[in-house]
């Protein structure tokens, strides 16, 4: 609950379209309710009028105005469900909205470090449909539970002028179908719903580990047996799943029950009014059709009574990821940035949140300006830790880095990234134009800027043959480019953002030669003046320093001279 | 963000190509379950007949009470006792037997029973609506998973495990509102209003035709709209895709837009994009709203004209059609069907998003049902029995991926029992040759014979083990680990083959020995350990080839001397391969193959 009150807080600023949207809906609703109670009255009046005394009180019956009324209703009732479904979601893309700018104003401090480590990319697209899940918040629960109390008070408050008898037996009757129901049902499932959490998670895990093992189990002919231990639990999953199923049908089956069960002893207890004369017949009718039309509001009640526990989960797990807390903390008076940006690492011991053993022990090493080194390693020594501490997405437990001497620590963690260009082997692409994907490199970047990055990376001919050029849109909607050519745009933004520490995390992993050869050349006419600074397994890209270092458990130690085979020195280094 | 009406145009059709191929796969696996469908859509129809025989009986009751002036209660003074009978009567079952005359206590008995039948019609729709999407959801989940193992290895290399778990399990769940209610619900509208104006004609033929103009008309509108409302939406389609998908997009590139410094400017974009993307929707929905606005419309005017038709004709004051007879009880029945009469549509526009929902998982399925698989030629296993000694042989074998070619030209022949060291650097090709042998992938160009015969995957596993490099590890006990499951290992070949591995050695400092659980959420292992394990696995299987790529990479010098000699007590019958560029490896071989860019030396 806590958690759908914060979202509601953060909806404040549209509560007029909120507001808005629900009182349209309650004349929308109320309006129909009204238009059938006085069809019934009209009718039963126009019957007892005509039967009666044929043509005195029919003469004197006013039917005029009666039919206006009902065709004034139609009216009504047909504009507000427009103005109704128009209002409502207009507020709710306005809500919705709100929320994603919210949270990603949250998330920005958590990138890198924090991202880092909840393997972000599924987590991610997981955000998005919860925070897609939020527009029930208002349009499935709030708006509906909010019509229903004042238009139930309002349609209750009517019967009450005739018969407090049928008034109160219509809310004690309705309020069991709709809340009451619902909930004992909804508790009911617990566990099924708890069950049938675990049993998803526990079928998703086998999938992963069956598709991640997929070769081992192919050769050890144990693909059968694990598929059918994967389907076994998909067999337990649905069983659980029927048996939930059966709940709500079961639940649905009765609230419609009870709820014409409250039209059924309105009729009876109307008859029993008539027949003590405390009730005329044509007041008589109209109850009845009016606790008839009133069900229109109780219907949407038991689908939120169902939606307030899924909207409870997405609530909280976007508030949970939006206050992580972030991996470093920003100082309150940052250091403006050097002229000078020689780098030093001082007995730097580093591991990440959990672990026992250091990844990172005791590391010192400097890095004047204009260096430029390779750090090799074999995979799962830490190479691409080190990266991630040069860049401040982490800070070491022990030990210091320093940027012309002052502690990292002493400046703003943004404008210490602004130092650094990054070239790795993933290469980020943006669903915008290939223009728009280079302006990441530079906002404000001039047509020669762009061009001559574009010459540098060696994009030119690729976006020659380009109908629309620098306009193509790339991404799902649009060219699928290829992984040479993506790494390539990422090296133009490089070029672009014009840093003076150049950082290479495998920069020509997974290139075909003549791309690698190529990217290569680009960057050593990129880093000509700058530090440049690579991590890699590759030989290929060590033509592009003067020094290398080699990463092992034992610590960093530097070569003797820049090895031809770099695979043989790490083959026998550990 | 610029579209042009060609890419516009283009994006569009392509959507609606594949929109019409998942409509289709889902309109055939809508005719496995048609029964089910329609023994739901049969309880739905019974709860709109019920409905009639309700809204009748209310109309005999009111009509009795209102205009016969008959009393419900003989006596007054009875009144408690009455109400208490009647409910107790019910209980018990039986009708109590000082009961006066009455027409109509039973007609509100009958009432009450025909409430309770609708709700029992409720509770089947939806538990028969259930089984029909459990069947489907079971037998697409067997589909798939037997899918998976014939997918192309590239195919999986893409795509990551998570992504195509989620294809197994959330969207094939996202299919199950569609067959357990909107199929259902689509048989409902076609038979229920028909039958509704069926049993309306008799009793007032001017309400009958009310509904009988009204019902087509309400379905032309509503084509009309949703026509137009798509009309708008493909002239802003590509607008709205890319919109769309715009927040997940820079999400997901956050720690890029961070390291260049355009976060916030992004925090901005998104703002803006977000109030064009409402904008653009709004425009679609404001006519697409019309649709439900029209459905509203003919059911309040089929409501207000009823009422004002039996109305005056109650009051004599128009004579046209049955007005001049018309009763109340009539016109009473014929009010009480107005406004349901269109229930079924709006149950079915409520349900309209189950549809878009199951396309898009459709669409997803799909996906994967379609991927690339490897297909190898029938190996008659009848045959290899009487084959000579030829262990395997590889004739004129190039592999290409895309472009890149990563072996040619490959003349290779393997006798049984050798003993062969695979060198090269990496990136050679050593791996993809030892996937070739396997039937783990095929070849562009050429042939891979096992023992003669062309290899398969269950061909090849019947004769190879092989331990790649990274040997996966499952939940479970480490003996679960090294039988992987497979019940016709007994606990003392899994012992001795823990114990020649080298498994034991370690296994016995943990806390449960081979019992111990590892993987994902147990015990963690290192890289030696798990090689360990993957030779255990191998040994135990005992099959007369034995392929290992790259054993001794992430060890130090001392383990890989121990594991090097494990390798060679253990297979010392068997025809051994590895792949490696270790110079300890090869000088324990009889034989050196050495690949160099893709080619044999």
């Amino acid at each position: 609950m806590k958690d759908l009150k914060f979202f509601l807080i953060l909806f404040k600023p549209y509560q007029n379209w909120l507001l808005a949207g629900i009182l349209l809906s309650i004349i929308t609703t109320l309006g129909g309710i009204a238009l059938l109670t006085v069809s019934g009255w009209f009718i039963t009046s126009s019957a007892i009028a005509g039967v009666t005394v044929v043509n005195d009180l029919a003469a004197s019956f006013n039917y005029m105005q009666p039919a206006a009324e009902i065709r004034a209703l139609a009216i009504v009732r047909t504009l507000g469900r427009y103005g109704e479904r128009i209002i409502t979601h207009e507020a709710t893309f306005r809500v919705l909205a709100q929320v994603r700018i919210w949270f990603f104003a949250q998330i920005i401090p958590l990138a890198t470090g924090r991202l880092a480590l909840l393997r972000s990319g599924d987590l991610l697209a997981g955000m998005t449909s919860d925070i897609d899940a939020l527009d029930g918040l208002y349009l499935r629960l709030i708006a509906p539970v909010t019509v229903a109390v004042f238009g139930l008070s309002a349609v209750l408050l009517f019967i009450y002028q005739y018969s407090a008898v049928i008034a109160l037996n219509t809310l004690i009757l309705l309020f069991i179908a709709s809340v009451i129901v619902p909930l004992i049902f909804n508790r009911l499932g617990n566990d099924g719903a708890k069950a049938i959490v675990s049993l998803t998670a526990n079928f998703k895990t086998q999938q992963i580990e069956i598709l991640q093992g997929l070769r081992d189990l192919v050769t050890f002919q144990a693909y059968e047996r694990f598929k059918n231990k994967a389907l076994r639990v998909s067999d337990r999953l649905i069983e659980t799943q029927r048996g939930n199923n059966r709940l709500t049908a079961l639940s649905s089956a009765i609230t419609l029950f009870i709820s014409q069960l409250s039209l059924l002893l309105t009729v009876i207890l109307a008859a029993a009014a008539l027949q003590q004369g405390e009730m005329s017949a044509t007041d008589a009718a109209l109850l009845v059709f009016c606790v008839l039309a009133a069900f229109e509001l109780i219907t949407p009640l038991a689908p939120a009574m169902q939606m307030l526990g899924k909207l409870q989960q997405a609530a909280q797990h976007i508030r949970e990821v939006a206050t992580l807390p972030p991996t470093i903390v920003e100082t309150q008076t940052p250091l403006s940035l050097p002229k000078n940006f020689d780098l030093a690492l001082e007995n730097l011991s580093f591991r990440y949140e959990g672990q026992n053993e250091w990844l990172i022990e005791n590391l010192s090493l400097t890095i004047p300006q204009g260096s430029k080194i390779a750090i090799v390693g074999n995979s799962g020594m830490g190479k691409t830790s080190l990266l991630h501490l040069l860049l401040r997405f982490f800070d070491p437990q022990q030990g210091q880095l320093l940027l012309n001497g002052a502690n990292y620590q002493q400046f703003n963690s943004d404008e210490l990234l602004s130092c650094f260009g990054l070239l790795s082997q993933r290469s980020q692409l943006f669903a915008t134009t290939i223009r728009g994907n280079l302006l990441i490199g530079k906002a404000d970047a001039t047509d020669a800027e762009l061009n001559a990055a574009i010459a540098a990376a060696g994009l030119e001919s690729f976006i020659q043959k380009l109908p629309d050029g620098l306009e193509t849109w790339v991404g799902e909607q649009g060219l699928k480019v290829s992984g040479g050519e993506a790494r390539r745009i990422a090296l133009a933004r490089v070029y672009l953002k014009n840093a003076p520490i150049i950082l290479l995390d495998e920069p020509t992993e997974g290139l075909d030669a003549k791309t690698e050869e190529d990217v290569l050349a680009a960057l050593e006419m990129i880093a000509k003046d700058k530090t440049l600074i690579m991590v890699t397994h590759r030989s290929a890209g060590l033509k592009l320093v003067n020094e290398v270092y080699q990463l092992k458990a034992a610590g960093l130690s530097k070569l003797p001279s820049i090895p031809e085979k770099l695979e043989q020195v790490l083959l026998y280094s550990d | 963000m610029p579209e042009t009406s060609s890419a516009n145009k283009t994006a569009f059709e392509e959507r609606r190509t594949r929109e019409k191929y998942c409509q289709h796969w889902l309109k055939t696996q809508k005719k496995t379950v048609s029964k089910l469908i329609n023994y739901a859509a049969f309880a739905g129809i019974c709860n709109g007949l019920l409905l009639l025989l309700q809204a009748a009986l209310l109309a005999f009751i009111l009509h009795s009470l209102l205009i016969e002036k008959q009393s419900l209660f003989a006596n007054l003074n009875q009144l408690n006792f009455q109400l208490n009978t009647f409910f107790s009567g019910l209980l018990a079952a039986q009708i109590p037997y000082n009961l006066p005359e009455n027409v109509l206590l039973p007609a509100i008995f009958f009432l009450f029973l025909v409430m309770m039948l609708r709700s029992c019609t409720v509770y089947l729709f939806q538990t028969t609506g259930f089984e029909a999407a459990a069947r489907i959801k079971t037998r697409l989940r067997q589909e798939l998973v037997n899918k998976l193992i014939h997918l192309e290895p590239n195919y999986l290399k893409q795509h990551q495990s998570g992504e195509l778990a989620a294809t197994l399990l959330e969207q094939i769940e996202a299919l199950e509102p569609f067959f357990s209610r909107y199929c259902a619900q689509q048989t409902i509208i076609a038979v229920l209003p028909l039958l509704m104006i069926a049993c309306v004609m008799p009793i007032n033929w001017v309400a009958g035709v009310i509904f009988l103009i009204a019902f087509p008309l309400v379905i032309f509108f509503m084509a009309v709209i949703g026509i137009s409302a798509a009309v708008a939406s493909r002239n802003q389609f590509l607008a709205m895709a890319r919109m769309g998908g715009y927040f997940l997009d820079r999400l997901q590139g956050l720690p890029t837009l961070k390291l260049f410094g355009q976060a916030q400017r992004e925090l901005a974009h998104i703002t803006y994009v977000a109030d064009d993307f409402r904008g653009t929707t709004m425009k679609v929905l404001r006519i697409a709203f019309l649709s439900s606005t029209v459905l509203e419309f003919f059911s309040a005017l089929g409501v207000a004209a009823i009422a004002v038709y039996v109305g005056l004709g109650l009051l004599g004051k128009i004579e046209f059609g049955p007005a001049k007879h018309i009763t109340l009880q009539q016109a009473l029945f014929v009010l009480f069907i107005a406004p349901e009469f269109f229930m079924p549509l709006r149950q079915l526009a409520v349900f309209y998003h189950d549809r878009a929902a199951a396309l898009g998982a459709a669409d997803l399925i799909l996906k994967v049902m379609d991927a690339p698989t490897l297909s190898f030629p029938q190996t008659n296993l009848t045959d290899f029995k009487k084959l000579p000694d030829l262990s395997l042989e590889l004739q004129n074998v190039s592999k290409k991926y895309g472009e890149r070619t990563v072996l040619s030209a490959i003349n290779l022949q393997i006798q049984a029992l050798e003993k062969i060291a695979l060198v090269g650097e990496s990136g050679a090709g050593k791996t993809t040759l030892l996937k070739l042998m396997l039937g783990l992938e095929t070849a562009s160009e050429g042939m891979v014979l096992l023992k003669g015969l062309p290899v398969n995957p269950d061909f090849a596993s019947a004769n190879i083990t092989w331990i790649g490099q990274g040997a996966s590890i499952f939940y479970g006990s480490i003996s679960d680990n090294i039988s992987l499951f497979n019940p016709d290992y007994s606990a003392e070949m899994i012992q001795t083959a823990a114990e020649k591995a080298g498994v034991s050695e370690f296994s016995k400092n943990f806390p449960e020995g081979l019992a111990t659980l590892v993987g994902e959420r147990g015990y963690g292992l290192s890289g030696g350990q798990i090689q360990r394990i993957a030779l255990a696995r191998a040994f135990l299987k005992n099959v007369p080839i034995v392929l290992l790529d790259e054993p001794t990479s992430h060890l130090d010098e001392q383990n890989k001397l121990l594991l090097l000699d494990v390798i060679d007590a253990l297979f010392k019958d068997k025809t051994l391969l590895i792949a490696s560029h270790d110079p300890a490896v090869i000088a324990r071989m009889s034989r050196q193959i050495v690949i160099e860019n893709g080619r044999l030396l």
